[in-house]
């Protein structure tokens, strides 16, 4: 089967965003500048300015003195790829495959998905609509090779729907400047060789024209004519099990969202059953009214089709989505997925298997609002390096011998705090400490066990807060029994209790 | 649910055999109260051999409650009866409690393995209440621990839907808090009191660590205590002293006075 391209291009997306952001502005044309090297020029003009002959590229100086009341702003390119960016994630409600076309286009691989909107023309149609109800001048054409349709998008005003096939035909008689995106210099030279159409550079010799132009010129034609179709590169990878869901009414409240969340995952659970997988990371998007997309993503622990489960990890992330005048679609989509056996060999299975499930769902649960973790244990004498976290659904090695040797405490400081100890000489173990407001003999002190830094670890920099220190464990009268440890700058410091 | 068995005969038939009488109507009164609907085992957690408790143990599928006098004694004290509940444990700690951590390792000589423990760190006092609670509800776990911290609220509302999560699910529900003279009142099944003991090493070498228990209140059972018991980390066993503990200051003694 032939693939179908939408492709979208969209001339003054820079400008608009400006006249959405300030809707006060007059009615003039307006542009926008970028410095290059030490010249100010003009980076993109909208229609107005347009018709009266300004064009990215030109001096700022020259376009002022063509139209004294031109409006100017200075560029954001970043901004300008965001948005379009944005619109491409918005134009996932066509197709999952929706690819940018920098620096205004996009394009959408539509093949298979014009149906359910009642056919390319509807489909194309619906697009232009909405995006020029929102105030952007955009062109739109459909062919059977993406670097044709966006040509025609360019070149073409009148929306074209072009059979796969003929592309070569189609591209003939494009203007070279927009349909190929070629530099001034460029099309300057080629027009000095008479060339000024696409059928003028189809007719000439291959050879000759790599050599005159290189290769990208070869590339492109070779692209726009459909003999090496390109693959697009989609914003976002296409998930592998979605569920859509349009609505009629924006949906503004929380529960209708959530209700609309139970549909979308009825669906998706029954799509994943069937499928015999279960779900890693799932998304729920949801298309506001006015153009922009948000997006909450949830992760589980081990693969899971149970609706109640999902709808509980989504819980904390629906209170994140702003509707503002409402969502008009919304849809769920698995981007990760893992084999999950499927429904009756789970019911057959034992109790610990069950138990297992049961205890994955706590963890993803907990695991969405608070930091849960396992710990592994580490070989490792330094205290604050003998343990490291671990992902709660991972099974800790066991561990290294010595590793829960007798001084270890029960409950650690997270910071060490200072505690004024008397020793009796330098070296010697402590005599009495101040505990709890008043100072207390030490009835008997173990140690000292002298724990010197992982010298190998710090590669000649000094590891944060390591330093060699002298640990006792030391019991007071009324018999609490604490770890505590002389550093050689810090002094004495309480680092934990011992049962 | 099952119909509950059918009594021992009548006294006039047989001679009347009391312990096993005692023991249906128990058995029966559990069922009622809905303790003991986990899967995993229900039969009560042992304390140390010697300490009278109503079944024998700390009940399962309920909620205890133990104050701490020092941290380290008490936290132990918890280690190891999480560890004695032989399943998967959580340990929830809430923002603030001083910086303290629960230390892997040294739970590890308590019987806790990095295996069966899971950590979880709340900002929020409200979230770490949440959290015991869809933990205690779990079917999958057999213990977890509640830290409070000083400011904690942690009033008879929570501490009963703690006490119901804990029957739903059936895991041995721990909420360890700071000693305090007025305690909040509280739904908790039995209530602690753990504090240290001196272990009578001296100079060089600390002995095996001593602790005093004090059974506050327990539902079904009197309060008991002060015991002197002796954590024995080689052999994973609580010994109990045979002599009275040379009692520090019990708050039964305090407010006697």
């Amino acid at each position: 089967m032939s693939r179908r391209f939408l492709a979208l291009h969209l001339p003054d997306l820079a400008t608009a965003r400006i006249r959405r952001a300030e809707p006060d502005l007059p009615e003039a044309p307006l542009a926008t500048w970028e410095t290059s090297g030490s010249r100010r020029l003009l980076a993109a003009v909208d229609a107005a300015a347009a018709a009266i002959g300004l064009a990215p590229g030109q001096a700022l100086a020259d376009a002022q003195a063509i139209a004294p009341n031109l409006l100017l702003r200075p560029a954001d390119r970043e901004g300008d790829a965001r948005a379009l960016h944005g619109l491409a994630l918005w134009a996932r409600r066509y197709t999952p495959l929706a690819a940018l076309d920098p620096p205004e286009g996009l394009i959408l691989d539509i093949t298979g998905c014009d149906h359910l909107w009642g056919g390319e023309a509807a489909l194309l149609g619906d697009a232009l609509d909405r995006l020029r109800r929102n105030g952007l001048s955009v062109q739109g054409a459909i062919a059977g090779a993406a670097a044709t349709a966006a040509a025609l998008a360019r070149a073409r005003a009148d929306a074209p729907i072009a059979v796969s096939g003929i592309e070569a035909a189609l591209a003939a008689p494009l203007p070279l400047g927009p349909a190929l995106r070629l530099g001034a210099a460029e099309l300057e030279a080629l027009a000095r060789l008479g060339l000024r159409r696409v059928g003028d550079l189809l007719d000439q010799p291959r050879g000759p024209l790599a050599r005159r132009f290189g290769k990208a010129l070869l590339d492109a034609l070779d692209a726009v004519t459909g003999r090496r179709p390109h693959s697009i590169q989609p914003v976002q990878p296409p998930p592998e099990l979605s569920e859509t869901l349009d609505l009629l009414e924006p949906l503004i409240t929380r529960p209708a969202i959530e209700a609309a969340l139970d549909r979308l995952l009825a669906g998706l659970c029954t799509k994943l059953r069937l499928a015999g997988l279960g779900a890693r990371r799932l998304a729920l998007l949801a298309w506001r009214v006015d153009g922009a997309v948000q997006e909450v993503a949830i992760g589980t622990g081990q693969p899971n089709r149970t609706p109640a489960h999902l709808k509980r990890l989504f819980a904390e992330g629906l209170g994140r989505l702003e509707p503002d005048l409402g969502f008009e679609r919304m849809a769920l989509e698995a981007r990760a997925t893992d084999r999950m056996e499927t429904g009756a060999q789970v019911s057959l299975g034992l109790g610990a298997r069950r138990d297992m499930a049961a205890l994955a769902e706590l963890l993803d649960r907990l695991g969405q609002r608070l930091r849960v973790r396992r710990v592994a244990p580490v070989a490792s004498h330094w205290p604050e390096r003998s343990v490291s976290a671990l992902d709660p659904q991972a099974v800790p090695p066991p561990p290294p011998p010595g590793w829960a040797h007798p001084g270890q405490p029960v409950l650690r400081l997270r910071r060490p705090k200072p505690l004024e100890v008397v020793a009796l000489l330098p070296d010697a173990p402590p005599a009495s400490l101040r505990w709890q407001g008043r100072s207390q003999r030490v009835l008997a002190a173990e140690g000292p066990l002298r724990l010197e830094p992982e010298w190998w670890r710090a590669q000649g920099r000094e590891v944060a807060g390591a330093e060699r220190r002298d640990a006792y464990r030391v019991e007071l009268p009324c018999g609490t029994r604490l770890l505590v440890c002389r550093g050689g700058a810090s002094g004495w410091r309480l680092h934990g209790h011992l049962p | 649910m099952q119909p509950p068995p059918p009594l021992p005969a009548p006294p006039d038939s047989a001679p009347l055999d009391q312990p096993t009488v005692l023991a249906a109507l128990r058995a029966r009164v559990a069922r009622l109260e809905g303790v003991g609907r986990a899967r995993h085992g229900t039969d009560p957690i042992p304390v140390a051999e010697g300490i009278p408790l109503p079944g024998g143990g700390l009940a399962r599928a309920a909620m205890h409650e133990v104050a701490a006098v020092s941290p380290g004694a008490a936290a132990a004290f918890c280690a190891v009866l999480l560890a004695r509940s032989g399943g998967t444990v959580l340990w929830i700690a809430a923002g603030g409690s001083e910086g303290l951590q629960a230390w892997p390792p040294g739970l590890a000589r308590c019987g806790l393995s990095p295996a069966n423990l899971v950590l979880v760190r709340a900002e929020r006092w409200a979230d770490a209440l949440w959290a015991m609670e869809e933990a205690l509800r779990c079917p999958a776990v057999t213990g977890a621990l509640l830290v409070a911290e000083d400011t904690a609220r942690l009033d008879l509302t929570a501490t009963r839907r703690l006490q119901l999560a804990a029957e739903t699910g059936g895991a041995l529900g721990l909420v360890l808090r700071r000693d305090a003279p007025n305690p909040d009142p509280s739904a908790a099944a039995s209530h602690w009191r753990v504090g240290p003991l001196p272990s009578g090493g001296a100079g060089h070498g600390l002995a095996d660590p001593r602790w005093q228990l004090e059974l506050l209140r327990a539902r079904g059972g009197r309060p008991g205590g002060p015991w002197a018991v002796t954590w024995r980390a080689s052999s994973g066993t609580l010994d109990l002293e045979e002599a009275e503990a040379p009692v520090v200051e019990t708050r039964r003694a305090r407010r006697g006075r």
